[in-house]
């Protein structure tokens, strides 16, 4: 297999070593399988462009690229992209479904409040 | 401009005063003790938007219910409270007041009139309708011209004051705005939403007073990413398909 540089080795190991570090936290519950779809993905593909110059140089010529290194940040961006993005989207939920929960929260011990004082009074 | 007093009609039971309070500790008493000796027949909720101080123990001393936020949701968070309360309790109209001492209750017979008579689903207390002596700061003032002039080319309504804090809302838009409501302060954007679901809004002239104590909602940080964010809600209220 004949590689076009030493940084397309490095590329590509780093890759997979990220693979396998994604992969271990998911065994060790830190990181839960959805959010890992799109890490595996990434590294998967940057691992293939890394190992593989033929598919390298396809796609560097497919997309027009000046040279197959850029073909490698292009798409590593792309997924830092598409990560960021995702992550704002999720915290958005996160912070509107924390804001229900306060809400809810603060009704159902005012309640409790209320029932335990009627009865302090009854009793 | 003479105070009206809140009329002749028995509210007990149907107009509670939802009264956000962050940090009221100072101003609260005297709010409450105003609002209890001008209009004595409706009923009172703080919600305690996770105060650190002792808005909460302030309120209970003066034998109002307090509904407390864990953490500090915002006013906009603290009246979605207020109307879900206001709501299984099945209260007719929600009345939004600030706990600083700005609104005057003697006007809230002025205020409830229109949603009363069912003339409007939502009746906002405004320094602008008529020359009441307000005047706010000048940066203030140009957002309040400015989002006025937004609200006027969405609705085809003129709302001099889209930032009141005093508003008057039926049942009808609690149970909307219980589910679906902007999380900080409800001016612009809420009004143009309401607006596109159909709901009627009206203006009444009331006098407004400094603030007694605390700290406005208006800090510098919030001064320049109030007015992109306001901005973007209200367009995105005007083109969002109402529900």
């Amino acid at each position: 297999m004949a590689f076009l540089s030493r940084t397309q080795i490095f590329v590509a190991v780093g890759a997979v070593m990220l693979a396998l570090y994604v992969l271990d936290l998911v065994r060790r519950r830190r990181l839960s399988e959805e959010y890992s779809l799109l890490w595996v993905i990434a590294t998967a593909v940057i691992a293939i462009l890394g190992f593989s110059t033929p598919i390298l140089l396809w796609i560097t010529h497919l997309l027009g690229m000046l040279g197959a290194a850029s073909t490698v940040f292009a798409f590593g961006l792309a997924f830092a992209v598409a990560m960021l993005l995702y992550l704002s989207i999720k915290l958005s939920r996160l912070g509107f479904e924390n804001h229900m929960l306060s809400r809810d929260l603060a009704l159902l011990r005012h309640e409790l409040e209320e029932m335990r004082d009627q009865r302090k009074g009854t009793s | 401009m003479n105070p009206p007093s809140p009329g002749p009609h028995d509210l007990k039971g149907r107009v509670l005063i939802i009264i956000p309070a962050h940090n009221e500790e100072e101003s609260l008493p005297g709010t409450l003790a105003e609002v209890r000796a001008k209009a004595p027949t409706v009923d009172i909720l703080i919600v305690n938007d996770g105060s650190r101080d002792d808005t909460a123990k302030v309120a209970r001393a003066a034998g109002v219910p307090v509904v407390t936020h864990p953490v500090n949701l915002g006013v906009g968070g603290a009246l979605q409270t207020g109307f879900r309360y206001a709501m299984e309790r099945g209260y007719e109209i929600g009345v939004q007041l600030d706990a600083d001492g700005q609104h005057d209750p003697a006007y809230l017979g002025v205020l409830l009139e229109p949603v009363l008579a069912g003339k409007a689903d939502v009746s906002i207390g405004s320094r602008y309708v008529e020359q009441t002596g307000y005047r706010a700061p000048l940066n203030r003032r140009l957002g309040m011209v400015f989002f006025s002039g937004i609200v006027h080319l969405a609705l085809k309504q003129r709302i001099t004051d889209t930032t009141s804090g005093f508003r008057a809302y039926n049942r009808a838009v609690m149970a909307v705005c219980q589910h679906d409501f902007p999380k900080d302060f409800p001016d612009a954007p809420l009004l143009i939403a309401l607006a596109r679901r159909g709901f009627r809004l009206t203006e009444v002239a009331v006098v407004m007073r400094e603030r007694q104590a605390g700290q406005s909602f208006y800090t510098l940080g919030k001064q320049l990413y109030y007015p992109y964010k306001n901005l973007l809600a209200s367009l995105m209220a005007f083109i969002r398909r109402p529900i």
